[in-house]
């Protein structure tokens, strides 16, 4: 245990760049997940086929070879940005196609008649959506949105095979030093562990709270 | 030294087995730096190379285990060019590291029949504990932090770490200039504590393998790269955009892993290597590996056990 104790600058400001990691990445995916999910349930065809597209390519294709992409690939035609800046992004860009889906089945939840009410009233697609349909579909999707979440924090790990020092890279870097890989592992598997957990016991309050206000 | 992260060697590995389906059986050339040589002469050192006496393998040894097995199974790398990679024309691994596996397998088994088991620096350890491996030949560092965990026979190398920048570049010269400057360093390797320890100000990122090291170079995600001299001089001469500067500026004993406390085992490894070299056959796989890019005969090999740690 001490091998952790000795290191606790190096793993703490690992444990900040993968917090600063997963918050960035999941604000841009809650947004674009959003966006997405309004173009999947448009009544524009043209719209639908783009957001559809969107989710069958970021779903299909792994994220390390997306990071490998934008990190290596994109300066070859002059796109350069900062490592954890490349990194949010992707992962953003990733894991918006997976809130997208789980928004979708929570709109789909909300019975097709409250849309239609909506728009008697005379409320625009927009306005129906934010008014009537979105609210109401949030409250259904609160537990997979939080497995989203946890789901992005595992795999802001994956950052560090492309040059950002997160958890998983500063674990890497002690190990080479110390080589006692199962205590440094397990240290930091426990640092993950209690950001999930965290994020479990949040989500679970909010479901609670917004189940009874409904 | 280039342990590439498990995740991007299972991409490699993927796209090596993709590779050796398409072609088949045809004769390539050689595909991997340090293959020039060619299967038939690594062969021809190998053929040379020591077998134990019958009363070397003591009974109940690790080593009559390993020689009933008929394996020696080696935790090593695929993908380190000139030391452990994996030809993915033949499917064989080639290199310093992995034909001193097949030399020691000579030694107990009489035949060069090796299983690799892909490890990386941060399994190593625990695969050695737990008896996964015999042996780890990858580039393994004696350090006495490593050698409370683990026993190292030799040193049976020694290299040393050195910088290489993107040709043209002025004002890199030692490794106390990279203080201020970003520095690229191969995940898991020895560079990143020694840049810490003699550039203290510097900014370390780190890839997973040499050659995406050497596009972030190029790609000026930093000033200067830091690996190991060999193979820096291999990427040198294979990519004219990159240059090495300076000579190598630590000095890293390689050693080989054995499990902690196996000191019948560890006495026996470095009496075959004391054997191999006094037999030519180390210099030979030197010759046909690490020498196919470094001019000049093979260096006198380090003293056995004079390093802490071994």
């Amino acid at each position: 245990m001490s091998v952790l104790l000795d290191h606790l600058p190096e793993f703490w400001e690992g444990l900040v760049v993968t917090l600063q990691l997963t918050a960035a990445s999941f604000a841009g995916a809650a947004v674009l997940g959003l966006v997405v999910t309004s173009m999947r349930v448009s009544p524009v065809a043209v719209l639908r086929g783009i957001g559809t597209a969107y989710v069958e390519t970021f779903q299909n294709l792994p994220l390390l070879v997306l990071l490998v992409l934008a990190v290596f690939g994109l300066p070859e035609i002059g796109i350069k940005a900062d490592l954890l800046v490349t990194a949010v992004v992707v992962i953003a860009v990733y894991e918006a196609a997976y809130i997208a889906e789980a928004l979708r089945s929570g709109v789909n939840a909300v019975s097709a008649g409250q849309g239609e009410a909506a728009r008697a009233l005379g409320l625009t697609f927009g306005q129906s959506l934010r008014h009537v349909v979105l609210p109401q579909a949030l409250r259904t999707v609160i537990q997979p949105l939080g497995n989203v979440f946890i789901a992005l924090t595992m795999n802001t790990s994956l950052a560090a095979a492309v040059g950002v020092v997160d958890l998983t890279a500063a674990a890497n870097r002690v190990n080479l030093i110390e080589a006692q890989p199962i205590p440094i592992f397990v240290g930091a598997g426990l640092a993950y562990a209690l950001v999930a957990a965290c994020v479990g016991l949040v989500t679970g309050r909010l479901e609670r709270r917004l189940v009874t206000a409904g | 030294m280039v342990v590439s992260m498990k995740r991007v060697a299972a991409v490699a590995a993927v796209s090596m087995i993709g590779l050796s389906a398409c072609s088949g059986t045809g004769s390539g050339s050689p595909a991997v730096p340090g293959e020039t040589g060619g299967a038939a002469e690594g062969a021809g050192v190998l053929a040379k190379a020591p077998v134990a006496a019958a009363a070397d393998i003591l009974p109940g040894s690790t080593m009559e285990k390993i020689k009933q097995r008929g394996e020696l199974i080696v935790g090593g790398s695929l993908d380190a060019p000139l030391l452990s990679q994996q030809n993915p024309v033949t499917g064989e691994v080639e290199g310093f590291d992995a034909d001193m596996g097949k030399a020691l397998a000579t030694y107990i088994i009489g035949e060069p029949k090796v299983k690799i088991v892909n490890s990386a620096s941060e399994t190593r350890e625990a695969l050695l504990s737990n008896g996964t491996v015999d042996v780890v030949f990858q580039t393994y560092t004696i350090t006495p932090e490593r050698a409370e965990q683990v026993a190292f026979a030799g040193p049976y190398y020694s290299s040393g770490l050195t910088i290489a920048v993107k040709k043209g570049t002025t004002g890199i010269a030692k490794p106390e200039d990279l203080n201020g400057k970003t520095v690229i360093a191969g995940a898991n390797t020895p560079a990143i504590p020694a840049i810490k320890k003699l550039a203290p100000q510097a900014e370390i990122v780190t890839f997973g393998s040499d050659p995406e090291c050497i596009q972030a170079l190029k790609q000026d995600r930093g000033v200067a790269y830091v690996q190991d001299e060999t193979l820096l001089i291999a990427d040198a001469q294979k990519d004219p955009a990159v240059e090495v500067v300076g000579s190598p500026f630590t000095t890293d004993p390689y050693g080989i892993g054995l499990k902690h406390g196996d000191d019948q085992f560890k006495k026996f490894v470095n009496d075959w290597l004391k054997k191999t070299q006094s037999a030519g056959v180390w210099q030979g796989i030197w010759k046909n590996s690490i020498g196919t890019v470094v001019q000049g005969e093979a260096p006198a090999p380090p003293q056995i056990g004079s390093v802490p740690g071994s």
